[in-house]
C-alpha cells in the first residue's frame, strides 16, 4: 500500500542532547498510527520533524509523497494539525478562530457542522481562553479536521477530556478512519491507544524500542494488556541500565 | 486574498478589543493636540513667524501614533503570538508566518492614518488650523517615517528572545522617543542641548520632514533626514527578515 508518512533515519540533536535518534517509520494510508513514550521521550520532537517545523540532523522525511519543509504550502492543505498546546491569540472567539482557519485552506469544511460533532456548537460567541480544557481540547481537533484533510497529526488528543469527551473524541476518529483518514497520534492512554491505534511506536530516550502492531506489542510481552506489556518495554531498558 | 482579509478583520477586532493601541494612537494623539490647542490658540511660532505655533506642531502630532503601533504595538503582538506558538501554528498551513506579520502591519498602519485623520479634524474645527503645505510631501514623509519606526519595532520584535525582552526594548525605545523627539513635547521648547540629543533620534529626523511638509517650508536640509530614515528602515528590515525566529 502507498505510504502516507515515510522517514527513515531520522535524527535529530539539541546541543549533546539526542532528542531522536534513528527513527525509522512507514504509516499507510488509512492507518492509525500512535507513538508512544514518556515525556522526554522525543515525541514532539519526532513529530515536528516529520511535520517539517523543525529540521532533522539526519535521515529523509516524505509526507504524502511530498518534503515537508520545500513543498510545505502543498502539503499543508491536506494535513491536519493539532499541537500539544493549544495556541490562539487572547480574546478570540471560537467562531473567530474558526473562520481564520478555514480562509487558509483552499476547500475548508464547514466548521459549524464540525464544532456541533464535537459538542461545541453553543460555543460560538465563547472566548476560547474561557473554554473549559476539554472545550478547547476539542476545539484544536476540529480546527485540525478544518481542511478536510486525508491525514491529521494529533498530539495527545484527550489529555483533559472527560471520560465521556473521550469516547465521542474516539468515535468521530474512527468514523473518519473507516472515510479512509490517515491519524497520527500521541498519546499517554493505553485504552485511548487500543481503541484507534493499528500500529505504535514506543520511544525511550529518543530511540524506538518497539514498532509494529498492537497485537504483536503484547505477544512480545510477558503480558496480557497494552498498558502492562507498555509499562514493561519503558520499564525495562531501565533495569538494563541499572544492571550495566 | 481571502486568508488576508479574514485574518485582518479578525485581528483589527482583537485590537481594538485589547484597547492599548486605541488608547495610545489613537485617544492620546487626539488629547495632545487639544491640550496643544487650548494652550497656544492661535499664537504664532515665534514673534514674526508666518504660521502658528499649532500649525507647527502638526506634524509632529501625527507621528504619536506611528511610534505607539512601530516601536510599542509591532514588537509586543510579534513577540507574544511567537511566544504562544501562534506562528508556529501557522507553518503548519498553507499559508505562511509572513501573512499575520503583513496583517499586523497594515492594522498599525491603519491606527496611524486614522489619528492623523482625527488630530486633522480637531485641529480645523476647533482650533482654527490651516494645513498650508503640499499633502503630496506630507504623506510621502508620513510613509517614510511609518517604514522607518515600524521597521524597528519588526526588528526588535524579530529579534528578542521573549515577550520581556521585547517589553523592556519597546519601552526603552518607545518613552524617550515619544518625549524626546519633539511627538508630544514640542522640540522648539526644548533647550539646545536636548534638541542636540533629541537629532539623533530618528523620529526626530522625520517630525523634521513632516514639519517642513506641512508648514510648505522649503526643504533645505532634506537629504540627511531622507536617508537617515531610508538607511534605517532598509538594516532594520534586513536584520529582522535575516534573523527572525518563528518560533
Amino acid at each position: 500500500m502507498e505510504a502516507s508518512i515515510k522517514a527513515e533515519g531520522l535524527s535529530k540533536s539539541y546541543g549533546h542532547v539526542k532528542a531522536v535518534e534513528d527513527l525509522n517509520i512507514s504509516i499507510c494510508r488509512g492507518e492509525v498510527f500512535g507513538l508512544l513514550g514518556a515525556n522526554g521521550a522525543g515525541k514532539s520532537t519526532a513529530l515536528e520533524c516529520i511535520l517539517g517545523a523543525k529540521k532533522q540532523d539526519t535521515g529523509t522525511v516524505s509526507v504524502l509523497g511530498m518534503n515537508p519543509q520545500k513543498d510545505r504550502k502543498r502539503l499543508f492543505e491536506r494535513v491536519g494539525v493539532q499541537f500539544q498546546e493549544a495556541n490562539y491569540q487572547d480574546k478570540i472567539r471560537v467562531a473567530e478562530l474558526c473562520e481564520v482557519t478555514a480562509s487558509l485552506y483552499k476547500t475548508p469544511l464547514n466548521y459549524m457542522d464540525m464544532l456541533k460533532q464535537f459538542g461545541l456548537s453553543d460555543k460560538l460567541k465563547s472566548y476560547v481562553s474561557e473554554l473549559s480544557g476539554g472545550q478547547r481540547q476539542r476545539l484544536f481537533i476540529v480546527l485540525a479536521l478544518i481542511p478536510n484533510p486525508e491525514l491529521v497529526f494529533l498530539d495527545e488528543l484527550t489529555t483533559g477530556l472527560d471520560a465521556r469527551a473521550r469516547r465521542g473524541v474516539w468515535k468521530s476518529l474512527s468514523d473518519l478512519k473507516a472515510k479512509g483518514l490517515t491519524i497520527f497520534l500521541t498519546s499517554h492512554f493505553m485504552d485511548e491507544v487500543e481503541a484507534l491505534c493499528d500500529k505504535i511506536m514506543i520511544l525511550k530516550n529518543g530511540k524506538s524500542i518497539f514498532y509494529g502492531t498492537l497485537q504483536e506489542a503484547i505477544e512480545s510481552s510477558p503480558y496480557t494488556k497494552l498498558e502492562d506489556a507498555y509499562l514493561w518495554y519503558t520499564d525495562g531498558e531501565d533495569r538494563v541500565d541499572e544492571s550495566l | 486574498m481571502r486568508a488576508f482579509r479574514t485574518m485582518f478583520k479578525t485581528e483589527l477586532k482583537l485590537s481594538l478589543r485589547g484597547m492599548d493601541m486605541f488608547i495610545f494612537a489613537i485617544c492620546m494623539p487626539v488629547t495632545v493636540m487639544v491640550i496643544l490647542g487650548i494652550t497656544y490658540g492661535d499664537k504664532p511660532a515665534f514673534d514674526g513667524a508666518e504660521y502658528t505655533f499649532l500649525e507647527q506642531s502638526f506634524g509632529a502630532v501625527a507621528t504619536i501614533a506611528v511610534c505607539a503601533g512601530g516601536v510599542m504595538g509591532l514588537p509586543l503582538v510579534i513577540s507574544d503570538y511567537r511566544h504562544k506558538k501562534i506562528l508556529k501554528r501557522f507553518k503548519v498551513t498553507p499559508t505562511s508566518p509572513a501573512l499575520i506579520l503583513a496583517v499586523q502591519i497594515v492594522i498599525y498602519a491603519l491606527y496611524s492614518i486614522a489619528s492623523l485623520i482625527l488630530i486633522y479634524v480637531t485641529a480645523v474645527l476647533f482650533f482654527a488650523y490651516q494645513f498650508s503645505g503640499s499633502w503630496l510631501n506630507f504623506l510621502g514623509a508620513y510613509i517614510l517615517v511609518m517604514l522607518s519606526i515600524f521597521s524597528i519595532g519588526l526588528l526588535v520584535g524579530g529579534v528578542a528572545p521573549n515577550t520581556k525582552t521585547a517589553s523592556v526594548f519597546a519601552s526603552v525605545l518607545y518613552f524617550p522617543m515619544l518625549i524626546f523627539s519633539g511627538a508630544t513635547l514640542p522640540y522648539e521648547v526644548m533647550p539646545k542641548a536636548l534638541q542636540k540629543a533629541a537629532d539623533i533620534l530618528p523620529l526626530a529626523q522625520g517630525i523634521k520632514l513632516l514639519k517642513a511638509a506641512s508648514l510648505g517650508l522649503p526643504m533645505y536640509s532634506v537629504s540627511v533626514p531622507v536617508i537617515v530614515m531610508v538607511a534605517l528602515a532598509v538594516i532594520c528590515t534586513g536584520i529582522s527578515v535575516r534573523f527572525f525566529k518563528w518560533e
